[in-house]
């Protein structure tokens, strides 16, 4: 059977491509073309009628939400039919349909679906003009109900291609208890870190586990937070945006200065840079380390693995005393829907998301699902999970909410950038030669003309 | 039957699995061929011919050569010691006991369990801090020893190439078995008459009367080495730094990437990569030494 592993990974791409007409009707040069001027806009979503189909990700939130949703939706508006449907590996299904002309109304295809260079190839509709027609139920302008740094992040070059529901918050965890009972204080700076870890391993506990088998952990965790503690989100939208030089910022260089101080101290726990996220995520929830890098989905991927009535507790990552950057500085990813270009019924599609979207549905969705909504209000009254409630006020409180497309947008370049931080955590490189190496992958970058370039402005 | 009626229904019975076979994998590999000239991120009808670009890049891509590396470590690594391993046990298990019976099954166990679930498995033996490695260590006074196995680029590759001899090796442990249970009796009779026992014996009969067994043993798992996919997906990402990226794993990449074209250049040079190396093995072992005396 294993000799067929070959046929079949073969027989996988071409089921792929399957819907791609061999005589290659769309082979002009795309890079020479801008995808906004050939991208249909989404229509306005008035008097939604007929049949709309919503493949969506099924995750931690499952889409039963979604389902009921439909439903309700249903019944104030006869004579239209809506089928949700969805798994854990959705985009699996959805990839091969970009490439033909049956293509659904409204998706949320999750993590694996490309979607930045879907919509650079033309490969979903605007939404900016569905943006400025009104809200469901509403007088204002559907835009304004959402929260302006959250749409933000749904924008390529300046144009609007996918929204916000739910996002999730990067930071640093802790067990409350565990630190309360030993007398902790969760760390605002660095200084402070340091301290915290020499008083953590005289208790024979590591301070820090991580990820080590997913490196973007710490790009996000640790890297980006603290060179932009240090040089203000400019050294990060350099980073992002391949500025020449900006990966050996003095930045950058001194934020993965940082990460070996603490891996020479010995704060990072023992044999972290092999483990998943699992096997990390399990050791701080079950008290073997202090602190971890994650974002807020934490809790809910470790239920099953958590002890009864383990806490644990958000902590924006530890500032930099004297840096140039916002200390209250967060990292943001939202979970992005959007309307295929072709997508059958795209007026019902976005009909439905502004119902989903209005605040009384999506207020239901923090209070069913204990996550928070990229609504205005949306959990404005409720009361949120305990491991939601410091989220969602250092969210509120920030001046600066970025994101990090260019691990989308260059994938290849943040492989590179991930397996240099493995290498230097694994002692192979020095801080100068990460950054060195980093920047000499964002030079390959830079200079492959096949690779669609983006800027982020945030 | 007449000749026409039986070549009907030899017909009947190789049509399903033929078209199946020409639908599902010869059809795509011709289409791959197609795809490889091609820059296309296989989320549009966007696409680019670049004619053999791709094969270009590929020659200067080091990442492709170092997973090329990889896999030829793991065949020549893995490969030579499951094959030892397994006609070792293979000869040391001939004979009817019930016992033996018994080890033939254990042997088997791994090919019978998820290929998933044996990655877990080895990434929990494996594990830096609750691992039965370093468990195993530390409990013998052998700290020192303990290892970050995964997570260590000098040490991951052969991890790694430890769990796929665990998991692979019981194929052809039944494989040998069955050939040597299948041998004439006169002969292994003959041969102890005239006082040939142990490794003796092993290497002037049983081993040259393995002759086609080893031939499809050898290409067989050639296959199967160079094109490890899911154990070192799971195990290690094909990392830390590339340490155990293999041709699959970097296939599997791109296509992640939206890097179509690339990614099916990628299966290209693997299929001539496993064609070349199973022909080079045929043409070593084409002769039979027991058909060329006849």
């Amino acid at each position: 059977m294993r000799s067929l592993t070959y046929a079949w990974i073969v027989a996988a791409l071409a089921v792929v491509v399957v819907g791609c007409s061999p005589s290659d009707k769309g082979g002009s040069d795309s890079k020479k073309e801008t995808a906004a001027a050939k991208s249909p806009a989404a229509p306005t979503g008035e008097k939604p009628t007929g049949e709309l189909e919503v493949p969506a990700f099924k995750g931690g939130y499952d889409i039963d939400f979604y389902a009921r949703a439909a439903g309700e939706f249903e019944q104030k508006n006869p004579g239209l039919k809506i089928n949700v449907w969805g798994n854990p590996r959705v985009w699996e299904q959805l990839k091969p349909r970009m490439l033909s002309d049956d293509q659904p109304g409204l998706m949320f295809p999750g993590w694996d679906m490309d979607h930045w260079r879907l919509a650079y190839e033309g490969g979903l509709m605007t939404l900016d003009s569905a943006l400025d027609s009104p809200a469901y139920n509403s007088t204002k302008k559907w835009r304004d109900t959402f929260d302006p740094k959250l749409l933000a992040l749904g924008k390529l070059d300046g144009v609007q291609y996918v929204l916000p529901f739910y996002f999730n918050i990067e930071g640093w965890w802790y067990n409350p208890d565990q630190f309360k009972a030993n007398g902790w204080t969760p760390p605002k700076t660095y200084d402070e870190l340091l301290d915290l870890c020499e008083k953590i391993k005289a208790k024979g506990i590591a301070p820090i586990t991580f990820q080590g088998k997913y490196p973007y952990y710490m790009i996000d965790g640790m890297l980006f937070p603290w060179a932009q503690s240090i040089g203000g989100i400019e050294a990060i939208n350099d980073a992002q945006n391949l500025t020449p030089g900006a990966w050996k910022s003095p930045a950058i260089l001194q934020a993965a200065t940082m990460i070996c101080e603490l891996r020479d101290k010995g704060d990072f726990q023992n044999g972290a840079v092999g483990m998943s996220h699992t096997e990390s995520q399990t050791q701080f929830v079950q008290g073997k380390a202090a602190m971890i890098p994650c974002g807020t989905w934490l809790k809910s991927e470790m239920s099953k693995e958590m002890p009864a009535n383990t806490r644990i507790q958000f902590l924006v990552p530890p500032a930099v005393k004297g840096g140039k950057g916002d200390p209250t500085a967060l990292i943001i990813g939202i979970e992005p829907w959007m309307v295929p270009s072709k997508g059958k019924n795209a007026n019902a599609g976005i009909a439905f998301y502004k119902y989903m979207t209005s605040v009384e549905k999506a207020k239901e969705f923090v209070i069913q699902k204990g996550t928070l909504t990229a609504i205005i209000g949306s959990d404005d009254g409720v009361k949120l999970p305990d491991t939601l409630v410091e989220p969602a006020r250092a969210f509120k409180a920030t001046k600066t909410a970025y994101s990090t497309p260019f691990k989308d947008w260059y994938k290849d370049f943040e492989k590179e950038v991930e397996n240099a931080l493995t290498s230097m955590l694994n002692k192979q490189l020095t801080p100068q030669q990460f950054c060195d190496r980093c920047e000499e992958e964002a030079e390959k970058t830079r200079n492959k003309s096949s690779i669609p370039k983006h800027k982020v402005s945030q | 039957m007449t000749r026409k009626g039986r070549g009907l229904f030899v017909f009947s019975f190789l049509a399903p699995a033929v078209t199946i076979y020409a639908l599902f994998v010869v059809w795509p590999l011709i289409q791959a061929f197609g795809f490889s000239g091609f820059e296309w991120s296989g989320l549009s009808d966007k696409k680019s011919f670049v004619g053999a670009q791709n094969y270009r890049d590929l020659v200067h891509d080091d990442v492709f050569w170092r997973a090329l590396r990889n896999n030829v470590t793991l065949l020549v690594g893995a490969g030579v010691v499951i094959l030892i391993l397994s006609l070792l046990i293979a000869s040391a298990m001939q004979g009817q006991g019930k016992w033996l019976r018994v080890l033939r099954g254990v042997y088997l166990l791994p090919q019978s369990i998820s290929l998933v679930v044996v990655a877990i498995l080895w990434m929990f033996i494996f594990n830096p801090q609750f691992g039965l490695v370093n468990s195993a260590l530390n409990a013998l006074h052998l700290s020192k020893l303990t290892h970050t196995w995964l997570g260590d680029p000098n040490t991951a590759l052969p991890s790694v190439a430890v769990a796929f001899v665990w998991y692979g090796a019981g194929f052809y442990i039944m494989l040998f078995s069955a050939a040597m249970r299948s041998m004439p009796a006169e002969v292994s009779e003959a041969a102890e008459l005239d006082g040939a026992r142990g490794l003796r014996r092993f290497f002037k009969v049983t081993w040259p009367m393995l002759w086609s067994v080893k031939r499809v043993a050898i290409v067989h798992l050639t296959i199967a080495v160079m094109n490890v996919f899911a154990l070192v997906l799971l195990m290690t990402q094909g990392g830390p730094d590339r340490a155990t990226e293999s041709l699959l794993t970097y296939l599997y990449q791109k296509m992640q990437n939206s890097e179509m074209g690339y990614a099916t250049t990628i299966a290209v040079a693997n299929f001539a990569v496993v064609m070349i190396i199973s022909l080079v093995i045929l043409l070593i072992f084409r002769k039979d030494p027991q058909e060329a005396r006849r």
